[in-house]
């Protein structure tokens, strides 16, 4: 049996909440930089960033192949476009736009099966080139070795030419079934000359008739019966095909995953962003240089990058100042979560998270930014949609979770919702504005919990980097500086 | 009887309803037998002969219309299914506790005719050619027009696909549906199956002889019996996707004093949409007519329809649409519905409203059950009351039956009729039709108040 798996996803699902993952993280930008125009590089990548579960083994086979393939990308690159075209000789070969007539469905398979099986010789050609060390590159090679050897490429080629359009002779077994019709018909191999199997179930006796050239009904009766015998092989066929042709789809698919992870990693060497293999290890939540992907895409540039040193942390309550770097803050640990779980690098220096948890946001819409109860009762609605794909270890990113109610209400339900996520074994990272939610969550939470702001140098100027923070100043003061300016400025337009 | 079917038509009912009304003795017969058909067990096993009875004589006239290749083959078949119908039915029912006289004759029937000689070598030349036929097997090449057929074997192909390319992993099996035509008995399937019978020359004279020494399988009695299930089945068949709406069946019961006790009776096309709503009627029998009065739309005359198809029902012998029945015994059901063509006059209406009615008075008697819906309607009510009271009495005096549907309300209050009326409640039918005083204010009168149409608001409102 040839089995192999490059990418050690399994049938896990996609996460129920990656629309807004998609959305709030900005991984469009990502999937879209990583496809180069790959309709099939971009479908992959999005499936594997956004699968519901990763287990660190997983994600270390992942990473190890991901090292593997840039180590060996010319041979990684040459295979994904080698069983592209394979896959689309084959196709054209085996013409199969109906599946209502079993004769031509054998002829068809029969002619794609031999381009697939031509194309054998050459993927391993291509194979014998590089020098592959991880568990995943490995496996592949050696399942092509053990299986399809010489010995089963001739074997099939003999097979195939069986079905051959120009073989017009059809030999099958058939039994008496009620009514004394003929059923169970079995297409039977050619007869060997001489051959040891005739011997076996032999009576001397035969009977022969043709059909009269003038006997069209007869003719086209015969033209059923052919049908009707080869309505037993077709399917046989036809799955044979198409578990072969699976082999070079799931190949060229899986292949998919690692030249988008070339051209992340050609990417990253034009925009300058250093690169780090992200490592689990409990309690830990530390990270340098962290840069946010989609931003460093759309300014086509290096934005600035935050680091963190943290151990046993559960909350980073992210507040302060408008355009100061909170929500690029938010999108960056996300994106760098997603791109750990899939087992590929992330634009940092140093990368390690407490757990291979999944990611969920919850990302307060423009639309949102309405106070009413109507409002936050949607709010509260989705917010509790969240919560039923939420697992202990996994990550929260709240961007202005229950604003859209007065400061002291939200403060009391965002105080039960983070307090219970905390103490369920999540990590929560907050942007929010709620004074009372803030104080009190960090004194009750103490040494779990990092408040983190944006910096502001002595001058006032923003440097988009967040540093941490303590409760008491600064906050209160940007707001009323904010709302004094407002006021003053009003005054002024006065 | 169109009156009764109603103007839904229901091939079944209408059948049922051609049948003759009967004796006591008969009626008493079928339902023992239906008491025994109602268990589950022995309606499955009664069913399952009527069909096997029904597929064996399909396939021996089937014999008549194939090649000659194929008659043999169709032959077998017969003779399976009736042995083996004939032997499961019989020792199905013997282990059943049955108690009607009719099912309990079958079976005594079954077992001699199972015992007898000519079952046991039927029986058993049938598993000879079965067993000979599931013996052939034959290698066939079809080569241009050229067909050949051998008694070689040969390896399959297709598991030499399945075997090599198993190496290769994939998703489950797909299936293709093949779309062609599919004749297996066409001249050319006719002449494979003489090359089978020419290598298999054994095998093909053991067939011969099943159809030579028994031409005709089926047994006359047996016949007539699967002939005579059928209709029990049937109707089992057409209760049960109405018991399956939550609708009761009973076996009814003849009361002697002419009372009626008829508990949850409902229209049975009704209930197969699971629409019916149930009813009572009450009779003590010195009182035997009924005037049923009451809003349009609330039931009336489904109520009339529905209490004539189970008096109906009752006197043929079968379950009826009812929680509980005790009904007399009728020996004639009279019905008088609204002609439905007004190209009749309506002076012509009204005469031949009184020509039925005539007519019906002529044959009436106790034993009659007498329907009549809107009957003198065609004239002033004044003057229908006066008909219909005459007519009351006149049915009265013979101790008939009378269901009198009439929006003439006057006509509730003669002396010695039950007055029944179709229910309302929050201004809408609620289709139960219960004894009480004919209605004093109206649906009509209703809705006015509710939109304020009434005497007092259009006066009011007119005054301002």
């Amino acid at each position: 049996m040839i089995e192999f798996d490059l990418l050690r996803v399994g049938d896990v699902p996609e996460a129920k909440d990656k629309e807004n993952l998609v959305k709030d993280l900005e991984l469009g930008k990502i999937l879209d930089a990583v496809a180069q125009k790959d309709e099939l590089i971009r479908g992959v990548w999005s499936h594997v960033l956004l699968l519901s579960g990763a287990d660190v083994e997983s994600i270390r086979y992942r990473q190890e192949a991901v090292k593997d393939a840039i180590q060996n990308r010319d041979v990684v690159v040459e295979l994904y476009r080698f069983t592209g075209d394979v896959i689309t000789r084959t196709e054209r070969a085996a013409f199969l736009v109906t599946y209502d007539n079993p004769e031509l469905v054998v002829l068809e398979t029969a002619a794609g099966m031999r381009v697939m099986i031509d194309a054998f010789k050459d993927l391993k050609g291509i194979l014998s080139r590089a020098s592959f060390s991880s568990q995943a590159f490995q496996g592949l090679v050696n399942t092509i070795r053990e299986n399809v050897d010489e010995n089963f490429i001739a074997s099939a080629k003999e097979l195939l030419s069986f079905f051959d359009i120009r073989n017009n002779t059809l030999e099958f077994s058939v039994k008496l079934g009620a009514h004394n019709t003929l059923v169970d018909p079995v297409v039977l191999a050619p007869k060997k000359e001489g051959g040891v199997i005739r011997k076996l179930f032999n009576r001397e006796s035969a009977y022969e008739f043709r059909l009269d050239p003038h006997d069209e009904r007869g003719a086209e009766i015969l033209g059923d019966i052919r049908k009707w015998v080869l309505a037993g092989l077709a399917p046989t066929m036809l799955n044979a095909y198409e578990h072969l042709l699976q082999f070079f789809k799931t190949l060229n698919e899986q292949l998919a995953f690692f030249v988008g992870a070339i051209n992340l990693y050609d990417l990253f060497q034009r925009l300058g962003l250093p690169l780090a293999y992200p490592e689990l290890s409990e309690g830990t939540l530390s990270f340098r240089d962290l840069h946010c992907l989609s931003l460093a895409i759309s300014l086509n540039r290096r934005p600035v990058p935050n680091s963190l040193e943290t151990r046993n942390v559960s909350a980073f309550i992210i507040t302060g100042a408008n355009r100061g770097g909170k929500t690029t803050f938010l999108r960056s640990v996300g994106q760098a979560i997603l791109l750990a779980r899939a087992g590929v690098f992330v634009p940092a220096s140093r990368l390690a998270l407490p757990s291979a948890g999944a990611p969920h946001t919850h990302f307060q819409r423009e639309e949102e930014r309405t106070m009413s109860y109507g409002k936050f009762e949607e709010e509260v609605i989705r917010f509790r949609k969240l919560v039923d794909l939420v697992r202990p270890g996994d990550f929260v990113l709240m961007n202005e979770s229950f604003s859209t109610t007065n400061q002291v209400e939200a403060s009391e339900v965002a105080k039960q919702v983070v307090s219970a996520l905390v103490d369920s074994g999540v990590t929560v990272f907050y942007v929010t504005f709620l004074q009372d939610f803030i104080h009190h969550f960090v004194k009750e939470y103490g040494d779990r919990v990092v408040l983190l702001t944006p910096e502001r140098l002595k001058d006032g100027t923003r440097t988009f980097r967040l540093v941490r923070g303590s409760v008491q100043p600064g906050y209160a003061l940007d707001i009323w500086d904010k709302l004094f300016k407002r006021e003053s400025s009003a005054a002024k337009a006065l | 009887m169109d009156d009764i079917l109603g103007k839904e038509k229901d091939q079944l009912l209408a059948d049922i309803f051609k049948e003759p009304l009967t004796d006591k003795e008969v009626i008493a017969f079928r339902q023992r037998v239906f008491e025994d058909l109602i268990d589950e067990r022995a309606y499955t096993i009664v069913r399952g002969f009527v069909e096997s009875i029904k597929e064996v004589s399909r396939l021996l006239s089937l014999e008549a219309e194939v090649y000659e290749e194929f008659k043999y083959g169709l032959h077998i078949d017969a003779a399976l299914t009736y042995v083996n119908a004939l032997e499961a039915t019989l020792n199905l029912l013997r282990g059943l506790n049955v108690k009607s006289e009719g099912i309990a004759s079958f079976i005594s029937y079954l077992e001699g005719l199972v015992q007898g000689k000519e079952f046991q070598a039927l029986k058993g030349l049938a598993y000879e050619a079965k067993a000979a036929r599931d013996k052939i097997k034959v290698r066939v090449s079809v080569d241009g027009n050229r067909v050949r057929v051998t008694g070689d074997g040969g390896e399959d192909l297709s598991s030499r696909v399945e075997q090599l390319f198993s190496r290769f992993k994939g998703q489950q099996v797909r299936q293709i549906r093949f779309t062609g035509s599919r004749e297996q008995t066409t001249h050319v399937h006719a002449m494979i199956l003489r090359g089978i019978y020419m290598i298999f020359k054994e095998e093909f004279n053991v067939m011969r002889r099943l159809r030579d020494e028994f031409p005709n399988i089926l047994d006359e009695g047996v016949k007539n019996f699967a002939k005579e299930f059928e209709f029990y089945i049937k109707y089992i068949e057409y209760m049960r996707d109405i018991e399956s709406k939550g609708y009761k069946f009973s076996i009814p019961q003849f009361t002697e004093d002419g009372s009626i006790h008829v508990k949850g009776f409902y229209s049975m096309l009704l209930a197969r949409r699971g629409t019916a709503v149930t009813n009572d009627i009450h009779a003590s029998g010195d009182r035997r007519v009924f005037i049923i009065t009451g809003v349009n739309g609330g039931g009336k005359t489904t109520f009339a329809i529905t209490f004539g198809q189970l008096a109906f029902l009752a006197s043929i012998g079968v379950p009826v649409p009812a929680e509980e029945a005790k009904v007399p015994l009728f020996s004639n059901i009279i019905t008088a519905f609204p002609i439905e063509e007004d190209r009749l006059e309506s002076l012509s209406r009204l005469e031949e409203d009184i020509v039925r009615a005539v007519n019906i008075l002529k044959t009436a008697d106790s034993r009659t059950l007498v329907i009549v819906n809107e009957l003198f309607s065609a004239t002033t009510s004044d003057e229908g009351f006066e008909l219909a009271r005459r007519f009351v009495s006149e049915i009265a005096s013979r101790g008939s039956y009378l269901i009198y549907v009439t929006f003439i309300t006057k006509i509730a209050t003669l002396e010695n009729v039950i007055s029944l009326v179709a229910q309302v409640q929050d201004g809408r039918p609620t289709f139960k039709i219960v004894e009480g005083g004919p209605p004093s204010s109206y649906m009509a009168v209703q809705i006015a108040a509710r939109h304020r149409l009434l005497y007092e608001d259009v006066r009011g409102h007119v005054g301002r």
